[in-house]
C-alpha cells in the first residue's frame, strides 16, 4: 500500500502500485482536476504538483509520489493560503492568484487542457514572479516532458493570464 | 396533456405572431415554476415537430420550457445546444434573453443545456447566434408579450401602457416585479415551432413576435463573463470525464488493425493477471472491461496483442491522395452550382488577355480533441437508455442510438456535460464512444463507460475531409478580373454512422451517397459565399464523390469524414482566396486594393479596409522587391483573406518569415477584422477569435491525417502534432459594431479557416514561389523554394 499526502491529507492508497497517478486522484480521491488528455505525457493536461513540480500523472505511477506531496488545481487555493499565511476565514474566500487571473482574463475555450496550464503556471510564477513573454512561452512549450498544447488555441488568453496572475501576486504579498 | 376549465385568453394571438395564451387560476405556494404555458393546437402544425409527444422528452411548443420566471425573479433558459468553449450559451444567450424581456443580465440565474430530457429543441453546437435569431431568442419576446399582457391585468391599465425595465414593469403610477406578476397563476403560452427534434437542424421556433429594437439595447454589446469559466477553473465543473454510477465497468476498445479489417478470433485476458477482466464481443467490435480503469487499460492492451484481424488494404496512402482523388468517380454526383454563377465563362477565358490556372489541394485533418472522446452508458433491463457524455447534438444521438437498438427514442435520455471541445465532430450526433457504450453495457447489464485511448481517437474518428480545386481567372488589359472559374472536388463530408454500431453489424443511417438528402449526401455544395461581384462571368461547380476507401472496405469504414469548423467552406475558401491573391499579383496590383476593386458589399469592403488599417499594411503588389527563395537567411512576407460566414464578414492579414534553407515558416502577426453586425459580447467574441486564429496557424502549417493503404497513421501529438505556445504569432482582432446591420452574425468559425490563404500568399510575397497545397509543412516549402 502506498502513502501519498495530495492537497496536504495524508491518503493511503489501495490501487496496484504502477497504478498512474492520473487513475488514483480521479477514481479513488475523487480529485477531477487532472484530465486524461493522451496517455502519453504528451499534452500536459493531466498535470499536478509533485514536491512542487509539474508532472503528467498520466505516466507517473503512484509509487512514485510513495510519501511525497501532491498538489492537484483544487488544493492551489490553500497552498496560496498557506504560503502567504492567510487567516483560515480568509483563506476561504482566496482563490490562487492563478485562478483568480484565469477568470478575470476568461481564459479558457472548452477549458479541457486548462487544469495542466494552471498548474504550469503555478510552477512558473513560483520561480519566476515576473517572467518575460519568452520564460512563458519556454516554461509551457521546453519545460516539460512535452509542449502544453491547447487545441482551443488558447495561448494568448493564458499568457495573459500568467502575467495578470504575476501582478496579483505582487500586489497581495 | 389538455387541462380542464382552462379558457383561452386571446392575448395577441395565433393571426398576429403565431402563439397563444390561456390562463387558469393555479394556487400553488412556493413552487418554483409559475409561469408555464399550453398548448394552443392551432396555432401549431403539429406534424412538423416530431418527438413532440416523446418520454423524456420536453414539449417544445411551450414557452415555459425555454424560458422559466420563477417568483424570486430569478430566470431560468433553456438550450437544446451543447457549447464547448463558444460560451455563447451561457454569455451571448443571457444576454438575448435578457434584453427581450427587458430582465437584467444577473435575474439569468440558471442556463439547462444539451440534456435530452431537459431541453426543448436539440440542434448542433453550431450557428449559435442563428444569424441574429436563435430561438431563445424569440421564446424570449414570446414570453415578453405574455409578461406585459399579465403586467395590463393586474396593473389595470392598457398594455401599451405598461413597459418594462430591469425585470421590473409599471404603468399607471403602480409596478410590479416579474416575480410578483406571476406568482399564484399558471399561465400556458403556445409557441410555434417547426422542424425534426433528432435531426442535425433540431427544431426552430418560427412566428413574428415583436422582437426589442437594437437601438434599445442596453445589455447586448457589453463584455459579460462566462460564470462556466469559473467553475472549470476552480474544479467545481462537473465533467464528462468525471461521471460514474453504481457497479459502473471501465471499459477500452480493441479496434480493428485496419479500416477494413474483420474479426477472426479475439484474445482472451490473462486470468492471472487481471481476474476481473472481461471480453465483449459483437461481431467485430471488441471491447475489454474492468471495474478498476487500470485493469482495463492493461487487459485491453494484452487483448489488443492476442487478437486477430484479417488483413486489408484498400486506402490510396497519403502520398498518394490526390492523385487518388483525381481519378475518383466525380461522375455520379450530382454537380453543384452556385446561385450567383453567371455569363459565359469559357468565352470570357478566351478573351482574356491575362490567365491564371492552377490547382489547390488541402490534406485531410483531425478534429483531434485535446481529450479523447469517452461515454457512460447504462442501459437497463427495462430498455432504457442513458447516456452521460459530451455531445454537440444529444438528440441526433438520441435517434442514432434508438436507429441501433431498434427502439423508441421514448427510451433514451442523454444527458451532455463539459467535455474536450471536438469542433463540430459531434454535431451530427456521436463522436465515437457513445454507441460502443450503449452495445457493452446492453451485453453486460451494467453501466459501461468507455473511454478512447489516444490512438483510438485519431484512427477510429472521422475526420475534415480533403479536397481538391482548379481555379481559372482572366484579367482584362486593365489588370480587372473579368471572369472567375472553379471546380470543387470533395468527398462527402459528413457522415454520422456511429462507428461501433458498423463493427458490430447493427442499424445505422446509410452511408453518404448520391441519393442521400442533405448532408447525408456525396453532393459537394458551394459552401464559400462569392464576395467579388464586380467580376461579370462567374462560374463556380462543386463535384462530389464517396469517402476514400470506404466501399473497398469490408466493414463499410474508409476514411469517413465529418463537418469540421467552418467546414466545406474552409476547404473552398484557401482555393479562392490563394488564387485572387495570385490574380492580384498577375495584374501588379496590391492584394487588399484589388479585393476592394472587385467587391462590392460594403461590409466585405469595410473589413478589408479595417485590417490594412490595423495590420499597417503597405500598398504595393506581391512579390515583395526584396523577395527570395534560396538562403538561410529568413524573408518576410505578408497576404491577406476574406471570408463571409454565418451573417459575419471576415478579413485576416498574416505577416510571416520563412527560412528558404530549411522551408520553415514563422507565422510572426495575424490581423484579423471581423464583421458580425451587432457584437454581442466583444470579451467572449475576442477570445473565440483568438482561438480561432490560433488553430488557424496550426492547420496551415502542420496538420494532415497521415494514412498509409489499410488505416491513419497518426496516432498521437507526435505523429499528429499541432501547435505549441512558443510559435503562436501576435494576434491582433478588431471588431467592427454594427448595430445598423440589425442582426448578429456567428464568432466561432471562420477564424480558423483565415490563415492558410493569408499564409501561402504571405510565403508568395516573400519568396516569389506559390505553394498550392496544405499544410506547409518545411520539408515541402523547401522542395518547392529549390524547384
Amino acid at each position: 500500500m502506498v502513502t501519498i499526502i495530495v492537497n496536504g491529507v495524508q491518503r493511503e492508497i489501495q490501487s496496484a502500485a504502477d497504478t498512474p497517478l492520473l487513475y488514483v486522484l480521479r477514481n479513488d480521491l475523487g480529485l477531477s482536476s487532472p484530465q486524461f488528455g493522451c496517455g502519453l505525457a504528451q499534452c500536459g493536461s493531466c498535470s499536478v504538483l509533485l514536491e512542487g513540480k509539474e508532472i503528467r500523472s498520466c505516466i507517473t505511477p503512484v509509487s512514485a509520489a510513495a510519501g511525497k506531496a501532491v498538489v492537484t488545481l483544487e488544493g492551489l487555493p490553500a497552498r496560496w493560503a498557506q504560503q502567504k499565511g492567510l487567516s483560515k476565514t480568509d483563506a476561504e474566500k482566496t482563490l490562487h492568484p492563478v485562478q483568480q487571473a484565469w477568470i478575470e482574463e476568461q481564459t479558457p475555450l472548452c477549458g479541457f487542457c486548462q487544469n495542466g496550464m494552471m498548474i504550469k503556471a503555478t510552477e512558473l510564477l513560483e520561480h519566476s514572479a515576473t517572467p518575460s513573454l519568452e520564460e512563458i512561452k519556454a516554461a509551457f512549450t521546453t519545460s516539460g516532458p512535452s509542449p502544453h498544447l491547447c487545441r482551443c488555441g488558447s495561448y494568448k488568453a493564458i499568457i495573459e493570464a500568467v502575467q495578470r496572475a504575476g501582478t496579483i501576486m505582487a500586489e497581495r504579498s | 396533456m389538455a387541462i380542464p376549465n382552462e379558457k383561452p385568453v386571446d392575448i395577441f394571438g395565433a393571426s398576429l405572431f403565431s402563439a397563444k395564451l390561456t390562463r387558469r387560476q393555479l394556487v400553488k405556494t412556493g413552487g418554483a415554476l409559475l409561469v408555464g404555458f399550453e398548448i394552443a393546437g392551432a396555432a401549431v402544425p403539429k406534424k412538423a415537430v416530431k418527438g413532440k409527444s416523446s418520454k423524456n422528452s420536453l414539449d417544445p411548443t411551450l414557452s415555459s420550457s425555454w424560458i422559466e420566471i420563477h417568483p424570486d425573479n430569478t430566470i431560468l433558459i433553456r438550450t437544446g445546444k451543447s457549447d464547448f468553449g463558444q460560451g455563447t450559451t451561457f454569455t451571448a444567450y443571457r444576454q438575448i434573453v435578457a434584453e427581450e424581456l427587458n430582465a437584467r443580465f444577473e435575474d439569468i440565474t440558471t442556463v439547462v443545456m444539451g440534456d435530452t430530457d431537459r431541453t426543448p429543441d436539440g440542434s448542433g453546437a453550431f450557428d449559435f447566434l442563428g444569424r441574429g435569431t436563435p430561438n431563445v431568442r424569440k421564446a424570449a419576446a414570446y414570453t415578453y408579450q405574455a409578461l406585459l399582457e399579465l403586467a395590463s391585468q393586474k396593473l389595470g391599465v392598457p398594455k401599451d401602457q405598461v413597459s418594462a425595465k430591469d425585470g421590473v414593469v409599471s404603468g399607471g403610477g403602480k409596478s410590479s416585479s416579474y416575480g410578483e406578476l406571476v406568482k399564484g397563476q399558471q399561465l400556458k403560452l403556445t409557441i410555434p415551432v417547426m422542424g425534426d427534434l433528432t435531426s442535425i437542424i433540431g427544431l426552430t421556433v418560427t412566428g413574428e413576435p415583436p422582437m426589442k429594437p437594437v437601438s434599445q439595447y442596453t445589455i447586448i454589446g457589453k463584455p459579460y463573463k462566462n460564470s462556466v469559466i469559473t467553475s472549470k477553473v476552480t474544479a467545481r465543473e462537473q465533467w464528462a470525464t468525471d461521471v460514474r454510477l453504481p457497479n459502473m465497468l471501465h471499459a477500452r476498445m480493441v479496434h480493428p488493425k485496419t479500416l477494413g479489417s474483420k474479426l477472426i478470433s479475439a484474445g482472451e485476458p490473462d486470468k492471472s493477471k487481471f481476474p476481473n477482466a472481461q471480453v465483449v464481443v459483437k461481431g467485430n467490435l471488441v471491447g475489454v472491461v474492468a471495474p478498476t480503469e487500470w485493469e482495463a487499460i492493461r487487459a485491453a492492451q494484452q487483448v489488443a496483442a492476442a487478437t486477430k484481424w484479417t488483413d486489408w488494404k484498400g486506402l490510396p496512402g497519403d502520398a498518394n491522395l490526390f492523385q487518388h482523388l483525381r481519378q475518383a468517380d466525380w461522375k455520379t454526383t450530382r454537380v453543384a452550382k452556385s446561385d450567383k454563377s453567371r455569363g459565359d465563362a469559357p468565352s470570357a477565358m478566351t478573351g482574356a488577355v491575362k490567365k491564371l490556372s492552377a490547382s489547390y489541394e488541402f490534406s485531410f485533418m483531425k478534429h483531434a480533441p485535446i481529450g479523447p472522446t469517452m461515454a457512460l452508458a447504462d442501459v437497463q433491463a427495462d430498455g432504457s437508455v442513458h447516456i452521460y457524455t459530451h455531445n454537440q447534438n444529444p438528440q441526433a444521438l438520441r435517434g442514432e442510438i434508438a436507429q441501433m437498438l431498434g427502439a423508441s427514442i421514448d427510451n433514451i435520455v442523454v444527458r451532455t456535460f463539459a467535455g474536450p471541445g471536438h469542433y463540430g465532430r459531434s454535431n451530427g450526433g456521436n463522436a465515437g464512444a457513445e454507441d460502443e457504450a450503449v452495445i457493452l453495457s446492453k451485453a453486460l447489464g451494467k453501466p459501461v463507460r468507455v473511454q478512447w485511448m489516444r490512438p483510438d481517437d485519431f484512427q477510429w474518428s472521422t475526420q475534415s475531409p480533403a479536397a481538391l480545386a482548379d481555379v481559372e481567372i482572366g484579367l482584362d488589359a486593365n489588370g480587372k478580373m473579368v471572369a472567375y472559374q472553379v471546380d470543387h472536388y470533395m468527398p462527402a463530408g459528413q457522415d454520422d454512422r456511429p462507428v461501433g454500431a458498423l463493427l458490430a453489424g447493427l442499424p445505422t443511417m446509410p452511408a453518404p451517397s448520391e441519393n442521400g438528402v442533405f448532408i447525408g449526401s456525396t453532393v459537394n455544395e458551394i459552401a464559400d459565399p462569392w464576395l467579388y461581384d464586380g467580376v461579370s462571368v462567374l462560374m463556380e461547380r462543386g463535384h462530389g464523390t464517396f469517402q476514400v476507401g470506404q466501399k473497398a472496405s469490408p466493414l463499410a469504414i474508409g476514411l469517413r469524414d465529418h463537418s469540421m469548423r467552418t467546414p466545406g467552406q474552409f476547404q473552398q475558401n484557401y482555393p479562392r482566396e490563394l488564387a485572387i491573391s495570385e490574380a492580384a499579383a498577375l495584374a501588379g496590383a496590391d492584394a487588399i486594393q484589388f479585393r476592394i476593386d472587385h467587391a462590392t458589399e460594403e461590409r466585405a469592403i469595410g473589413v478589408l479596409k479595417a485590417v490594412r488599417d490595423a495590420s499597417d499594411w503597405e500598398t504595393r503588389p506581391s512579390p515583395a522587391s526584396s523577395a527570395v527563395s534560396t538562403g538561410d537567411q529568413a524573408v518576410r512576407g505578408r497576404g491577406v483573406s476574406l471570408m463571409f460566414r454565418s451573417g459575419t464578414y471576415w478579413a485576416c492579414v498574416c505577416e510571416i518569415a520563412v527560412t528558404p534553407g530549411t522551408g520553415v515558416i514563422k507565422v510572426e502577426k495575424s490581423t484579423i477584422a471581423v464583421d458580425p453586425g451587432i457584437v454581442v459580447n466583444p470579451l467572449q467574441l475576442t477570445r473565440q477569435v483568438e482561438g480561432g486564429a490560433v488553430m488557424g496557424v496550426s492547420h496551415a502549417l502542420l496538420e494532415e491525417a497521415k494514412f498509409d493503404e489499410s488505416a491513419i497513421t497518426s496516432r498521437d501529438w507526435r505523429t499528429y502534432p499541432i501547435l505549441k505556445m512558443a510559435d503562436i504569432p501576435e494576434i491582433k482582432v478588431v471588431l467592427l459594431n454594427r448595430p445598423e446591420v440589425g442582426a448578429y452574425g456567428g464568432g466561432s468559425e471562420a477564424a480558423n479557416a483565415l490563415a492558410a490563404p493569408a499564409i501561402a500568399a504571405a510565403l508568395h510575397d516573400a519568396t516569389g514561389k506559390i505553394a498550392r497545397r496544405l499544410p506547409l509543412k518545411p520539408d515541402y516549402v523547401q522542395a518547392l523554394l529549390k524547384a
